[in-house]
């Protein structure tokens, strides 16, 4: 794969942001923040939401990350720095979109920087931030010793 | 820097206008700036987490992704591995700022640094604590807390898998 700053990312959809997958998630992570799994407490909150809940961030980002798994593989991702301009609110559809913002090289290995964000057909974008992406991206054999060496580094 | 509040709050739904119901909704007093500033230095416990099968697959499918393949965890576990690994949960990580309600947590940011992919049935050693915790204003004059959590995840052979940073909004008299 060539690659160039500029670059987009192909897109990652979520069709429709269900509050089944809020409550599964919410179990898991022991979250007991009612903002994810009771439509009630969310419309009892001065911000005009409605009886809609509201997703988990982590559940956001994930987006980000299975577009970002699609195009460079699931052993490529390095780093990922997102932030939470606005909610993403359950029955919502929203696409990961992103581009490469740099690449360079370290400790001999390229790396793209890619800008990333979630976005909203009408309400734009809701998550944004930066991810760092091996190429080419690792496969499982090459893994222990590249990102080994990798992880050495950063601990030294 | 950017306050995750403001971007919270939908278009037309200003703050002044709903302070009266700020009001009712507060349920507890806002913490003393030196309560805030001296978590910097806490530390969790310290553990560890295995992620399942089971628990693996639920999480992939909540993302809307196929399961990966030879037993890979989704990175979407970098949220709740680090947390509980290290002994503590998000309760307690809204308790220790002193949270208003579970409502009034807003993020400002997640940084996951992935140095080896997370696995199944292996048994990651989790540390973690606070690296920053100080009172703010927003850029409408209301207060609040920004506190930041650090964890690391190592293998059972003690190499750097992991490094996670979360960074939330303890907001006061906002909600």
């Amino acid at each position: 794969m060539s690659l160039a700053v500029g670059d987009f990312i192909p897109e990652w959809v979520m069709e429709s942001v269900t509050p089944e997958r809020m409550c599964t998630m919410a179990a898991i992570l022991r979250d007991p923040n009612p903002i994810h799994w009771d439509r009630d407490a969310v419309d009892a909150l001065p911000l005009g939401l409605g009886k809609r809940t509201i997703n988990q961030g982590p559940l956001g980002l994930s987006y980000i990350i299975n577009m970002l798994h699609a195009w460079a593989g699931p052993n490529a991702l390095r780093r990922i720095v997102m932030r939470f301009p606005q909610v993403v609110l359950d029955q919502e559809r929203v696409v990961a979109k992103g581009n490469i913002s740099a690449l360079r090289e370290e400790h001999g290995i390229t790396l793209a920087d890619c800008t990333v964000w979630l976005e909203h057909a009408e309400r734009g974008v809701l998550l944004e931030g930066i991810a760092t992406v091996v190429f080419p991206p690792p496969k499982m054999p090459e893994l222990e010793s590249n990102f080994e060496t990798a992880a050495l580094k950063e601990h030294e | 820097m950017h306050t995750a509040l403001f971007g919270y709050l939908p278009t037309g739904a200003s703050a002044n206008s709903t302070q009266e119901t700020n009001r009712q909704m507060r349920k507890r007093p806002i913490p003393l700036e030196a309560e805030i500033t001296r978590l910097v230095g806490h530390r969790f416990p310290g553990g560890s987490y295995t992620v399942a099968h089971w628990e693996n697959f639920l999480l992939t499918q909540c993302t809307g992704a196929e399961l990966l393949c030879d037993g890979q965890v989704h990175p979407v576990a970098l949220f709740h591995l680090p947390i509980t690994g290290a002994g503590t949960s998000i309760a307690e990580m809204f308790e220790l700022g002193q949270a208003e309600s579970d409502l009034s947590i807003m993020i400002e940011s997640y940084d996951w640094e992935m140095f080896l992919p997370l696995q199944e049935d292996t048994c990651y050693s989790v540390s973690g604590g606070i690296n920053g915790a100080q009172r703010c204003t927003n850029p409408e004059g209301k207060l609040y807390d920004r506190i930041v959590f650090c964890f690391e995840v190592h293998t059972p052979e003690n190499i750097l898998a992991a490094r996670t940073t979360i960074t939330w909004h303890y907001t006061r008299d906002t909600l």
